[in-house]
């Protein structure tokens, strides 16, 4: 039974392929922490993923590894005060820097773009499906296994700086934006829970997110110029 | 009228937030946005309420002459109805 430690969690999980063994081998833990919880991903779980938008495309094995997430992420939103965040997650001088939108929008495409920008200095975090908490009064964003189709991501976590909204626009420009018009941006890009309970979990997260990092929306074509102006705007420095 | 089972209503993050939870989030997958007028409107609903009632409920909570509150409730209600929340 392999043991991993993602988003700070210690848990058993009970796959049945190896492609989720390998998905995971980055995280896998060996230390002394005990387990919070085991997860058995059935065939009910399964056919879960393929009722999903778009789930009768993939096979069994790429839907475990999407059930395995999403116990991983029940998990830690029940009990970690952690959620799922759809975005690409950079760090930059140990700070972590999120950018949201809609698939297709060009999350990783500006990601990329940083890193042209910023070589080393910039570290992958997670480019498509990280994990955010609230732990001791701070937004972390942790590396996942779920790292999107360039395969980026980093075992590590990084201090929440700002998060930026994506939209694609003729002229670059960047400005702060309200928690109010970031929260259906949000709440478009996590898993949105069916039960009451989870709900309110989910609320009183995102209340502390959009309330306590900075919060920006970007309007950009693809070109350094927007990496240049996301980037000062973002972490006050110049490139 | 009362709202529908199976939405609540919410504040985050300075706004008031509804989305449908257990069986009626199988139909109703989207997240309403209400403001502070609409909020006070759909929590008086979910007790259920008159037209009339959510009218003079308006006029004794908020400084608004008798026309623009019926105008107010008209167009709530009517938007609720557009998106089936009502019964």
């Amino acid at each position: 039974m392999p043991r991993y430690k993602i988003a700070d969690v210690v848990f058993d999980a009970v796959p049945m392929y190896k492609y989720t063994v390998k998905l995971c081998e980055n995280y896998a833990y060996s230390g002394d922490a005990q387990p919070e919880f085991t997860a058995a991903i059935t065939q009910a779980d399964i056919d879960a993923e393929k009722a999903q938008e778009g789930g009768e495309n993939f096979p069994d094995y790429y839907l475990e590894s999407l059930a395995l997430f999403r116990k991983l992420c029940d998990y830690v939103l029940t009990k970690r005060q952690g959620i799922i965040f759809h975005s690409s997650a950079v760090a930059v001088d140990g700070k972590a820097y999120l950018f949201t939108a809609p698939s297709g929008t060009g999350k990783s495409t500006h990601a990329r773009l940083w890193k042209e920008m910023l070589g080393d200095r910039l570290v992958y975090i997670n480019d498509d499906k990280p994990i955010i908490r609230w732990v001791d009064g701070d937004f972390y964003v942790y590396g996942t296994p779920w790292n999107g189709k360039h395969r980026l991501d980093t075992n590590a976590r990084a201090k929440i700086a700002a998060i930026c909204e994506l939209k694609r626009g003729v002229k670059n420009s960047i400005s702060k934006i309200s928690p109010q018009e970031m929260l259906l941006v949000v709440m478009n890009q996590t898993i949105r829970p069916s039960e009451t309970d989870k709900v309110d979990n989910l609320f009183f997260i995102l209340d502390k997110l959009l309330t306590t990092v900075p919060l920006y929306r970007l309007e950009c074509n693809v070109s350094e110029e927007a990496a240049k102006i996301s980037y000062a705007a973002m972490t006050g420095n110049k490139i | 009228m009362k709202i529908r089972e199976g939405f609540i209503i919410r504040e985050v993050a300075g706004s008031f937030v509804v989305v449908a939870v257990g069986s009626a989030a199988k139909e109703f997958g989207g997240i309403i946005n209400l403001n502070e007028t609409g909020a006070f409107l759909w929590k008086a609903l979910e007790k259920g309420a008159t037209a009339e009632e959510l009218v003079s409920k308006l006029l004794e909570e908020y400084e608004v002459d008798e026309a623009t509150a019926r105008a107010d409730v008209d167009a709530f209600v009517k938007k609720l109805q557009e998106n089936q929340l009502v019964k």
